[in-house]
């Protein structure tokens, strides 16, 4: 019989202190989390949780009060009573190690030049030893969306987990999409309607037409790296994400992308998106909704509608997650727990807030098939909170796994934390 | 073709002489001093004064007599004017009629100009020019007079409208004579305004910028008259004075604009006249008591073209409600017996001028109040009353001779004299030829219907022909033209009669009943014509709108008039909070099921089953009260820039000049519980400006939301944003650029407060009769501030992140004899925690802000937590509207990074803020006596799914819950409302301006400029 070792986080986080947060190795041996409260990200939870996992894989997602359970196959155990496991938050739409400090120049690599950049692919830039990322993914978000800014068409965005030695390790969907900033019809810092909107819109026109036309054969008389980078976009291997706030930049971008005969389009934004449910709906068109936690656009909206907008969607029935872009993003990225959190204080159901960050977020990118919640087969990509994960005051994670890796769950900061708390003991 | 315009302007100035004695005269001498009489007129003698059957008698620009029997001397032309009216001319004291074009500021990009560009013995800022002296400057431009006085102005008073004292303005007529004869006087007003207009120098780079340079600007001319020994020359200071005792016009346009300029000129005994922008209603307590008359424009914003649903959600609910409302403005400035001129500056299109007027009186400005405030006020504001503004004997003869009353519908101003000299607008000796006529053409009948004015009449021929039995109708155009009796018409019928051009010539006769004549037709063949008007001649419909009779009433203004705006302030209560979880922030910690009796805006009970008689009982069951949010660190709810950039030192500035009451934040923040906010002033420069502080009292004026009796606080800065590190390239000038150079900056200030502080004392201490001799030393404002916080007066709350400066700053308190009260942001205050608490910092920090400089680099959000354990009084700040209402979330992090106990975390954002502002033994706790200032919340006020019931300031409620979603649905009503009257009003042919999108305007510690 084997030697059962049942852990405490502390033990398991053995690697823990090190000077840099290393990744951890491929997962070699089983676990099973018993007893705690699992939130699945689909809706579901299991107060009494049996939840397995090898080789990266969750093997068992079960109520352990109505299973019997085989200990034996387990090479580790973890009791996690009165605790909360759940699955990796993903943050789409981020910038999270292509900018490391806002105000320094030389650590922006999140906007080319030019305004039409589909080719441009923001995971050769991504920095997977970003100071940032070890203190987002202490906070339970494990994956996210690198995305380009900037420009009218910004790029491609490629969707990576939290922990790798390099980009080409941290890939999780490569080039998922392409980015695009849709023509503003108000100048939102002047108020003045947007001169240039029909030129802009041309432009626009103009260059899609042109790489649906090219997209139409592989023999090219010349190769043209923009075009082709937008072949995804008409054959269905990538999306098509129109940043868009307001509601006749939404409806515009909708027509556009059915003219254009573009297979699978997102709206990333998407503030006045409740208010055209019927028609995101009919052209399933789901929204990436922009960070709850922002002031009203308008002087007379309901003071709280950025934290209510996710129980309108929820209520039209919209496909929809939640996303944090804006000012000072990268740091902010570990906040995302807490956008799902004020959306239940503002009438959503606490587990339907949950998907926005898990498994919506999941189906929206199309890494549903093996992430996004906790179901058998899918990735051990999970973390255990002491408390409620969406509520700051009790958010402490403990113990994160991506991929049945048991990562490190230390940053920067909180070695800073120890450092200087241990000068005062003195 | 060459185009005749009659009916324009005819000047008749040659004929009439001239009067300049001191000029030279080429040819012979042209006098004229004959007497002109105007008879039978309704005379308005002054504006309450209507005499009928009258007669004006002038000569030599001068009016005579006027009365109902006027001896007629026998050289007089006369003028009979039966069936018209004679007004005064009107008076318009906003203008800046002929004198030069100030070139408009470009729009600079380039290093930073600290100096002023105008040389020469001037002041040192270049936005204070009073040295500009108008009549000097002033030259008839008659084309510009001819605008105004087509709307029947005769005298305006002008000046430069460019700076922040702009100098001394002339009184002129809109003769077109020269300008010596037609300048009554130089001199007349002085003028300011917030704005630097052209200047180019950074300073004042806002609007508090502006506030402190004027005051500093007089207490210097102060100084400069009350000492004999002073070596500076200043052209500009010595204008300041040698015009101080001049009528002060202030151009303060916004509304708060006016309640700031007339607190600077309180505090220097001025009273000014203040030239507002019409949205005075909203604010018109404050507005009266400020006891300043007001100079009043009736520019109403257009209609916004709200065909487009989606597009009409992009206009603002106060945009709305202001465009209903302006028209209201006059009246209810009237009502409320403010003196009133009205001026037609602001207009884009002066012909606006009467339409808006009419639209004014329709909607509550009597008729009287109208002509008062465009002839004896003006006058009267600047004392030029006997000399203008009425008909009397000895004034100017400036008036205008009108169709009907001023003010009807249908008036027409038929002539402006200005200076005894005629100005023709519309002549009433032309021939009106309008009606029906039988036009006859060699035989040939056609109905002709003649419209438009009596200037310019259009004439219109009906065809009917009968073809296959279908009748077709076709209108003619017909070209009139009217030269005093002599009548010509073109036209082409295109009929069977004739397929081209008809031209007729003749003359109008029998009061243009018949007019006949001789034509030609295109093919050269001469014809006779007649014309003969038919018996039906007023076949146009009197074309009066009906009388809106609601129109008087004056729809509802709210407080402030923006959506969730209050029809009336909310007003202390007695109320009893029953059975709930109460978090005291006292020694007593949380106490459950327990009753908060709150009455006269204090907190008077804490205790179990308290009874109070008529108190409000609400159901605290299964919630919890705190003591509301407090804001260490707040940039909402301020006007005109948030920083003064501008210099290293400029604590003369302050943010409690500023404060903007309209700031829909304001609402927002309250129903995230929060009560009271520092509004500090940005982080640009080492020293900044003056805070305030303030109740979130949504629907006060700026001066009710102030907190009295308080400590004064200022914002010191250091680090990237005053080192300038993260502004462009051109911003490598201004001192400091370096964190050692702004360690240079404190030493240098503080050791100048305090050798300006010892030569103050020098002086005063000097015996009475020594110091009557001696200079006074120079008041200084910034070294008045700083004076106050060596003397612990003013307090400091210093923006600050890494370890070094903080360090620093620390030691200059310690070497010149102050404490640093608070540091602000203070991210890395656990390196030197031990450091603060032996100086006696507090630290109002970030829950968990980093990155985004490079000085963040090592902020931590565990920063609060030690600091905490340190025995620092800790805090947690927004510096954003946006996480400002959600403060209580931040102070959970508290919890979750570090370990704080809830209690100790929820007071990071009441007690310990408050106590950082020196606020505990009033706010901060729930403590029998002190402010009811409490928020009631659904659930732990440090959880996530807490939400905001309701939020007490001083025991009135101003945010409840239930009643801000009734707000809601009443606001969307209410626009609705608005939108159908724009509809409508579009349909009748309202000009239209496109929407434009509602903007952010957020302020943080780096935002520079508005």
């Amino acid at each position: 019989m084997k030697n059962k070792i049942i852990l405490s986080f502390l033990l398991l986080s053995s690697g823990a202190y090190a000077q840099v947060e290393t990744p951890a190795k491929e997962q070699t041996k089983s676990v099973l989390i018993l007893n705690g409260t699992a939130h699945l990200g689909n809706g579901a939870v299991i107060k009494n949780a049996a939840i397995a996992f090898d080789k990266g894989k969750l093997t068992l997602v079960e109520d352990a009060s109505k299973i019997k359970i085989d200990f034996s196959v387990y090479d580790t155990i973890i009791r996690v009573e009165g605790k909360h496991i759940y699955p990796g938050f993903i943050a789409p739409n981020s910038t999270l190690g292509l900018v490391e400090i806002d105000a320094v120049r030389a650590t922006r690599d999140n906007d080319e030049t030019g305004g039409f950049n589909p080719n441009v692919r923001s995971i050769i830039a991504y920095n997977a030893e970003s100071k940032i990322t070890t203190t987002v993914r202490s906070n339970g978000v494990l994956l996210g969306q690198i995305t380009p800014r900037g420009g009218r068409v910004s790029g491609t965005s490629s969707i990576v987990q939290f922990d790798a030695w390099n980009w080409e390790d941290a890939i999780y969907k490569e080039d998922d999409g392409v980015h695009i900033n849709w023509v503003d019809m108000f100048d939102r810092r002047t108020g003045k309607a947007n001169e240039n909107y029909t030129q802009q819109m041309n432009e626009l026109i103009t260059f899609f037409n042109a790489a649906r036309a090219y997209s139409k054969t592989t023999h090219q008389q010349e190769k043209n790296l923009r075009f082709e980078a937008m072949r995804g976009v008409f054959d269905g291997n990538k999306t098509l994400y129109v940043h868009a706030d307001f509601i006749k930049e939404i409806t515009a971008a909708i027509h556009f992308a059915r003219k254009q005969e573009v297979k699978k389009m997102v709206i990333v934004g998407g503030y006045d998106a409740w208010m055209i449910p019927e028609m995101l709906k009919e052209n399933k068109v789901a929204v990436i909704l922009k960070r709850v936690h922002s002031l009203p656009e308008r002087q007379e909206e309901d003071v709280y509608l950025p934290y209510k907008l996710p129980h309108l969607l929820f209520d039209a029935g919209v496909l929809f997650c939640l996303e944090n872009a804006g000012d000072m993003e990268t740091m902010g990225t570990r906040n995302l727990p807490f956008y799902a959190g004020t959306a239940a204080a503002y009438g959503l159901d606490k587990e339907e807030a949950l998907k926005l960050i898990t498994l919506n977020t999941a189906i929206i990118l199309g890494i549903d098939n093996s992430t996004g919640s906790l179901e058998k087969g899918k990735d051990a990509t999970l973390f255990i909170s002491t408390g409620d994960a969406l509520d700051m005051k009790t958010n402490n994670v403990e113990t994160a796994f991506i991929q049945g890796r048991l990562i490190d769950v230390d940053n920067h900061q909180k070695k800073l934390y120890r450092k200087y708390s241990k000068k005062y003991e003195n | 073709m060459k185009k005749i315009i009659f009916s324009l302007l005819v000047t008749l100035y040659s004929l009439l002489g001239n009067s300049q004695e001191t000029f030279m005269v080429n040819g012979p001498h042209n006098k004229n001093h004959n007497y002109y009489a105007f008879t039978n007129a309704t005379i308005y003698v002054d504006y309450a004064t209507k005499m009928e059957k009258g007669t004006l008698l002038i000569k030599d620009g001068k009016v005579i007599s006027v009365g109902k029997k006027v001896q007629l001397p026998a050289d007089v032309v006369t003028y009979d004017l039966k069936g018209k009216y004679i007004y005064p001319s009107l008076i318009d004291l906003y203008s800046n009629y002929g004198l030069p074009e100030v070139a408009k500021k470009k729009e600079r990009r380039g290093p930073p100009q600290l100096e002023s560009n105008k040389k020469g013995a001037f002041n040192w800022n270049e936005a204070i020019h009073p040295e500009i002296d108008a009549g000097s400057l002033f030259v008839v431009d008659d084309k510009k007079a001819e605008e105004l006085r087509k709307l029947g102005f005769g005298v305006v008073l002008t000046h430069q409208t460019d700076g922040i004292m702009r100098g001394s303005s002339a009184l002129v007529t809109l003769a077109n004579e020269k300008e010596n004869e037609v300048m009554i006087a130089d001199k007349v007003a002085n003028h300011l305004s917030f704005n630097k207009g052209s200047s180019t120098q950074d300073y004042p780079g806002s609007l508090m910028g502006a506030i402190a340079l004027i005051s500093q600007t007089y207490y210097d001319i102060d100084w400069l008259v009350n000492n004999n020994q002073v070596d500076e020359h200043n052209i500009s200071l010595n204008a300041l004075v040698e015009n101080w005792d001049l009528p002060q016009i202030f151009e303060a346009n916004d509304k708060l604009n006016i309640l700031r300029a007339d607190k600077v000129g309180d505090e220097f005994e001025k009273q000014y006249i203040f030239k507002g922008e019409g949205d005075e209603y909203q604010r018109i307590n404050e507005i009266k008591a400020t006891e300043g008359q007001l100079i009043l424009p009736v520019n109403f914003p257009d209609v916004y073209d709200v065909v487009d649903v989606y597009d009409a959600l992009n206009i603002s609910y106060s945009d709305l409600k202001h465009w209903e409302l302006a028209p209201y403005n006059l009246g209810i400035v009237a009502k409320n017996n403010i003196p009133f001129a009205i001026t037609a500056a602001d207009l884009k299109d002066k012909k606006v001028f009467f339409k808006n007027l009419k639209q004014a009186i329709k909607s509550g400005l009597l008729e009287e109040e109208a002509l008062k405030a465009l002839t004896y006020s003006p006058a009267q504001f600047i004392n030029q009353y006997d000399k203008i503004g009425s008909l009397e004997k000895g004034k100017l003869a400036n008036f205008i001779i009108t169709s009907y009353d001023l003010f009807h519908e249908k008036n027409i101003i038929h002539e402006n004299w200005i200076q005894g000299k005629q100005y023709i607008i519309n002549d009433y000796n032309v021939i009106d030829v309008r009606g029906k006529y039988s036009l006859n053409v060699k035989g040939k009948v056609y109905d002709l219907l003649v419209k438009g004015t009596a200037t310019e009449p259009k004439g219109n021929i009906q065809i009917i022909s009968n073809k296959e039995g279908k009748s077709d109708t076709i209108n003619i155009k017909v070209m009139i033209k009217v030269e005093g009796n002599n009548i010509a018409l073109n036209f082409n019928p295109n009929d069977d009669f004739q397929k081209s051009t008809i031209r007729l010539s003749g003359s109008i006769n029998h009061n243009a009943v018949i007019w006949d004549g001789n034509g030609q037709l295109a093919t050269g063949e001469w014809v006779k014509w007649a014309a003969i008007k038919g018996k039906n001649n007023s076949s146009e419909k009197e074309e009066t709108s009906p009388e809106e009779l609601d129109s008087l009433i004056v729809p509802k203004i709210q407080y402030p008039n923006l959506a969730y705006g209050y029809d009336s302030l909310p007003q202390p209560e007695t109320m009893l909070i029953k059975n709930t979880t109460v978090w005291t922030n006292e020694a007593e910690g949380v106490l459950k099921n327990t009753d908060v009796l709150i009455q006269d805006g204090k907190i008077t009970a804490i205790g179990n089953d308290l009874i109070a008689e008529g108190a409000k009982i609400i159901d605290g069951k299964g919630k919890h009260l705190s003591a509301g949010i407090i804001d260490e660190h707040s940039h909402i709810a301020i006007n005109g820039g948030v920083n003064e950039c501008t210099q290293a030192v400029t604590a003369e500035v302050s943010i409690g000049d500023v404060i903007n009451s309209d700031d829909i934040n304001i609402y927002r923040q309250l129903a995230g519980g929060v009560v009271a906010s520092q509004l500090l002033h940005g982080s640009c420069n080492p020293v900044g400006g003056q805070s305030a502080l303030i109740k979130l009292k949504w629907g006060s004026a700026p001066e009710e939301m102030k907190i009295k009796d308080t400590d004064g606080f200022i914002k010191f800065a250091l680090g990237e944003n005053v080192k300038q590190s993260n502004w462009g390239e051109f911003n490598t000038i201004r001192f400091p650029q370096t964190r050692m150079g702004v360690e240079q900056v404190y030493y240098d200030a503080f050791i100048r407060a305090k050798e300006y502080e010892k030569k103050w004392d020098e002086y005063v201490a000097l015996p009475e009769k020594e110091r009557v001799n001696a200079n006074a030393p120079r008041i200084d404002l910034e070294l008045e501030i700083l004076m106050e916080i060596l003397n612990k007066k003013r307090f400091i709350s210093c923006h600050s992140y890494q370890q070094s400066e903080i360090n620093m700053l620390m030691h200059i308190g310690d070497s010149m004899g102050f404490t640093v009260n608070t540091f602000t942001h203070i991210l890395e205050g656990y390196k030197v925690a031990d450091k603060m608490k032996k100086h006696g910092a507090g630290g109002s920090t970030f829950s968990d802000w980093w990155a985004y400089k490079f000085e963040v680099n090592d902020a931590i959000p565990y920063n609060g937590a030690i600091m905490h354990q340190q025995g620092i009084v800790t805090a947690f700040n927004s510096d954003d509207a946006e996480m400002g209402r959600r403060l209580n979330q931040e102070a959970a992090k508290a919890v979750k990074y570090g370990g704080v106990s809830e209690e100790e975390a929820l007071k990071f954002v009441t007690l310990n803020p408050a106590k950082l502002l020196h606020l505990e033994d009033k706010m901060g706790s729930i403590k029998v006596g002190k402010d009811a200032c409490v928020v009631l919340w659904t659930d732990n006020p440090l959880s996530i799914y807490a939400t905001v019931e309701k939020t007490i300031i001083d025991g009135a409620v101003y945010f409840d819950r239930v009643k801000d979603e009734q707000r809601q649905k009443e606001n969307a009503k209410e626009k609705a409302r608005i939108i159908e009257k724009m509809i409508n009003a579009k349909k009748e042919g309202s000009k239209t301006q496109p929407v434009e999108a509602q903007k952010q305007q957020l302020y943080h510690c780096d935002t520079v400029g508005e």
